[in-house]
């Protein structure tokens, strides 16, 4: 502990800070400091030193207030609807950690309940991410990180096999003009190596030019000399994944409960009873923690505060598909650059320009440290670090939209998956940033494992659902039939016949699709989340009061109660007309 | 797939659609055929429900859905095919159509000519670089037209308007009359973008009011619009620092440009122009690829819709020229260039023996009184003196053209003495 306090000292000699290491080797950090960036240091330095497993950062800086959700009341009215559900296994979040342990889960005779505080799947980082499925090469070895990228990115092709989402098996490369970065190369295949990472491999100069074809493109073949080929990169729509895996799961039994916050865990003799929700008490002895930003919250609610989540904001911006990839797989150029920013200890990640399983360019990610869990906003400022993030200037005028997402990262920067030592029965899975998306597969299986080996330590081992069924069948999307395909699938069904999103090629057959749907959109976004209609460069400009008008129908709803992402958010806010809203039968 | 050969595809059922169809069937063309997205005709003039068009083409001063609805009845009684909730997918450079509808599936139409005339879409927020948060609540004034006055719902209830062109001011006025307290027009020039008779009738008259060299930088609000920010700008238009200034609004609509729906045009291989964001056009108003045409605001954004009607009629007489093969041998290779105070010339090449050409441009800075001059080679074919000349007013002239040299259009200062 003294050594501990004395590192801490001298680091930051203006702190006054007061310390508390537990029996877990959790250090609990109390104080002020000067600004956020100096809080989110200290947890970082602290995570770092020797005997320190963890850290909960208190430390506050005076003025700078940290938004909390208002538990207390959300609890109250929880209490006041009483028990509303009793249930096997209670997951909380739907991000694209809980829709995918809820789908693996589905696979035994358990009554499976996913709570969900906004209105839909993948509203949080899940949504907001490059869609990058990582071979692992990047992640320090010997973490858990590393194992469950290298584990789930090998799973990622049964999932979309069974699951019927799109995954680009594009492959990555870094390579190099200068001989004189061979060194660089060589360290990173061997991390790659020691990750157990599939298939990569140093190749000479001809034959990357042979594995990517942008590069004769744009003329750099003549001056490359070398690069790490990683095969096993994938691409993924991320929100599309987490609306396959959800759908599948609720096909298989689980139910999804939306706009239905956790206000508090229930515990009895140090075992989990049930959670407190925003709509009712909801009893259950398996609490599976996925609360993204809110994890550290949720399990101090179950009496583990082992770790704190500290919001890092990350922009990204999509250009318009007419600006086509420079590169067939993802691409990098190694420069003595991007060597260096490489050892600088950022703790970001995502190569700059990346791209869609669309084509859309994806520019970005920025970072940066906030204190405010649901900020969201972008700036000027963060906007160009994302577009500066790639080789060449990219203009402004590509952009057909940018937005923020906030990675939940703790302060060992690395997955905390466990069933808690203080609490039995409340499973974290926390802390969950990149590579969470590509070790979703993993994460689910390990979570899985906890889950198995703890309900056979009970005497109570988990049964297999005799009637799960993995597969989950294949959507058309009209974009990508050919003219001949498209024919057949409007005489089949006429409302493909009607193009609803004119920039994505969207008809209102798929929208139909989606709202029919096992996990129905009930908002303007969840729809363009399933379906794309909304993406496109007028975004939503000639499409959204059709979507609107499709969305209304379908739910019966009043046009002035449906919403652009949820509670709180309605496009329309009054009805100026007797008519309103009624047009000619189509 | 249904199949059939038709003489003549439109692609977009709006005013410069609507009055090329016409044309083309009094010129004789057998079997012309209008393809509408929408499940009516009329195009963007249908969300159009105040006055003022019309009064160059008929002396009258419509509203646009009447405007529009003159041509739909002409259109009725012609023989004209008019194909609804029908939308194209594909145009190919030999002028084959693909488009689908609910009751015929999928079409492929071989055209010997088409007209694009698509019109435009708006700018979104994103693109003008609003930054804060995403809520509910940011409609660009097109959409917020539509919602208003084709569907009857108000999506606000205290608006800020960003950009003072037309449809800005448009909206400003109709939001009042609807009942929502509009805050202000906000325009990032120094000089208002919309036609001198809508800043009078939609903001003079209705006291709303207008700050220029002034932008919206943010929106606040996690799920509805609760505020906007905004900033005084520089010449480069970029924010000044220390010139926010936040106000609270529940609708933030951006009215920051069109930008003409040439999607279709570039993957059937059509050139573009820049300057327009339309395509590269002769005097017969006929694009890079031939036997393809373009009219209306899928050309060239026009302000007056009278125009709009006018460069449908002239794709469509090329048309049937081009049908009737009267256009083999011509070459249109002599540019139309944009000379002093002029940001674009539409048509921008023209033939030897082009003839009666009508040309449409605009100014880039206003003129209080200046000089209208057309010169091919070194020879003055037109001139016309012109006051309070402004970018919003598109200016548009016709005169004999024919000749060898390259034309150069421009506008200078005073009287002339040439």
């Amino acid at each position: 502990m003294e050594k501990i306090k004395k590192a801490l000292k001298k680091a930051f000699p203006e702190v006054e800070l007061s310390l508390h290491l537990d029996e877990r080797a959790i250090l609990t950090l109390a104080g002020e400091c000067s600004s956020w960036q100096q809080v989110v240091a200290m947890g970082h330095k602290a995570a770092g030193l020797p005997g320190v497993k963890n850290v909960v950062n208190e430390l506050r800086v005076p003025g700078l207030p940290v938004p909390q959700m208002d538990y207390r009341s959300l609890c109250s009215r929880g209490k006041k609807r009483g028990v509303v559900a009793d249930v096997d296994v209670l997951i909380i979040g739907a991000g694209i950690t809980g829709c995918g342990i809820a789908r693996e889960l589905a696979k035994y005779k358990l009554d499976i309940l996913v709570v969900e505080m906004s209105g839909d799947v993948a509203t949080g980082a899940t949504k907001a991410n490059n869609g990058n499925i990582h071979p692992g090469h990047a992640e320090k070895p010997g973490t858990l990180k590393a194992r469950l990228n290298v584990e789930g990115n090998r799973l990622y092709t049964r999932w979309s096999e069974e699951l019927n989402f799109t995954l680009k098996r594009c492959g990555a490369m870094g390579f190099i003009t200068s001989t004189l970065l061979w060194p660089a190369l060589l360290y990173g295949y061997r991390k790659a190596l020691k990750n157990g990472v599939e298939g990569v491999q140093l190749v000479g100069g001809r034959r990357a030019v042979e594995l990517e074809p942008g590069l004769e493109r744009s003329g750099i073949a003549p001056r490359v000399k070398g690069a790490m080929w990683l095969p096993s990169m994938a691409l993924v729509e991320p929100y599309q994944v987490a609306v396959a895996l959800a759908e599948n799961a609720a096909e298989n039994g689980a139910e999804f409960r939306f706009n239905c916050p956790v206000a508090d865990i229930l515990t009895e003799k140090g075992k989990v009873a049930g959670a407190v929700t925003a709509k009712g008490i909801i009893r259950s002895k398996v609490i599976i923690n996925c609360a993204g930003v809110y994890a550290d919250e949720i399990s101090a609610m179950a009496g583990d505060k082992s770790f704190t989540i500290h919001p890092r904001k990350g922009v990204i911006a999509i250009l318009d598909q007419a600006q086509s990839p420079k590169f067939d797989r993802l691409t990098e150029h190694i420069t003595l650059e991007a060597v260096k920013q490489s050892f600088k200890k950022s703790h970001t990640k995502g190569g700059g320009m990346c791209y869609t399983p669309e084509k859309n360019i994806l520019m970005g990610p920025s970072a940066l440290e906030i204190p405010d869990k649901g900020d969201l906003s972008t700036s000027a400022r963060e906007l160009a670090y994302a577009l500066g993030r790639g080789d060449e200037a990219i203009s402004y005028r590509s952009i057909i939209r940018f937005f923020a997402g906030n990675r939940a990262a703790d302060y060992s920067e690395d997955f905390i998956i466990e069933m808690s030592p203080v609490t039995k029965g409340f499973i974290n899975v926390a802390a969950i940033q990149s590579p969470g998306l590509a070790a979703a597969p993993a994460i689910a299986g390990k979570v899985e494992g906890i889950l198995a080996k703890a309900a056979e330590k009970e005497g109570h081992p988990l049964q297999k659902n005799p009637r799960w069924n993995p597969l989950r069948p294949q959507k058309p999307e009209f974009r990508h039939l050919s003219r001949e395909e498209q024919d057949a699938l409007i005489q089949q069904n006429p409302h493909y016949g009607r193009i609803v999103c004119r920039c994505e090629t969207i008809t209102e057959g798929e929208i139909l699709d989606a709202l029919r749907s096992p996990v129905p959109p009930a908002s303007i976004d969840a729809i363009k989340r399933r379906t794309r209609a909304g993406m496109g460069r007028c975004q939503g400009g000639f499409c959204q009061p059709r979507v609107l008008e499709l969305l209304a129908k379908e739910r019966g709803e009043d046009w002035t109660k449906i919403t652009l992402k949820g509670e709180g958010s309605p496009v329309l806010l009054k009805a100026n007309r007797p008519r309103a809203g009624k047009k000619a039968e189509r | 797939m249904k199949r059939s050969n038709v003489d003549l595809v439109i692609i977009g059922g709006g005013p410069a659609g609507l009055a090329a169809a016409l044309k083309a069937k009094e010129q004789g063309t057998e079997k012309v055929l209008i393809l509408e997205r929408n499940i009516e005709l009329g195009g963007i003039l249908q969300q159009c429900i105040h006055d003022g068009f019309g009064i160059h083409r008929f002396n009258k001063r419509l509203s646009g859905n009447q405007y529009a609805q003159l041509f739909i009845d002409a259109v009725a009684q012609k023989d004209i095919a008019v194909k609804l909730d029908t939308m194209v997918l594909e145009i190919r450079a030999d002028k084959t159509v693909y488009a689908c509808n609910k009751r015929e599936g999928m079409l492929e139409l071989k055209a010997k000519a088409v007209i694009l005339a698509m019109g435009c879409r708006e700018r979104t927020a994103s693109q003008v670089l609003i930054h804060g948060d995403r809520p509910a609540g940011v409609l660009t004034a097109g959409a917020v037209q539509r919602y208003i006055n084709m569907e009857g719902y108000l999506p606000g209830s205290r608006a800020v308007i960003l950009g003072s062109g037309d449809i800005g001011l448009i909206m400003a006025r109709r939001m009042t009359l609807e009942g929502m307290a509009v805050e202000g027009v906000y325009e990032v020039m120094p000089n208002p973008g919309g036609l001198t008779r809508n800043l009078v009738q939609c903001l003079d008259d209705f006291e709303i009011p207008l700050h220029l060299s002034t932008t919206v930088t943010a929106v606040h609000g996690r799920k509805r619009v609760e505020a906007v920010t905004v900033a005084g700008v520089n010449r480069a238009m970029k924010p000044i620092p220390g010139t926010e200034r936040r106000i609270e609004c529940d609708l933030l609509v951006p009215a920051v440009g069109l930008i003409p729906e040439n999607e279709l045009s570039r993957a059937a291989g059509v050139e573009m122009d820049p300057r327009t964001g339309g395509p590269l056009l002769d005097e017969n108003f006929m694009t890079s690829v031939p036997g393809i045409f373009a009219a209306g605001n899928v050309a060239v954004v026009f302000d007056l819709v009278d125009y709009v009607s006018e460069s449908g009629e002239i794709a469509a007489a090329g048309a049937v020229h081009y049908i009737a093969g009267r256009l083999e041998q011509k070459k249109s290779d002599r540019p139309v260039k944009a000379g002093d105070n002029i940001s674009f010339v539409v048509p921008q090449r023209l033939g030897k023996e082009c003839g009666e050409t009508t040309f449409y441009a605009r100014v880039k800075d206003p003129a209080k009184v200046a000089t209208l001059s057309c010169c091919s080679g070194e020879e003055l074919i037109f001139k016309k003196r012109c006051r309070y000349l402004a970018p919003p007013e598109m200016l548009t002239f016709t005169t004999d053209a024919s000749g060898t040299g390259a034309l150069t259009v421009a506008v200078t200062k005073g009287a002339g003495k040439r």
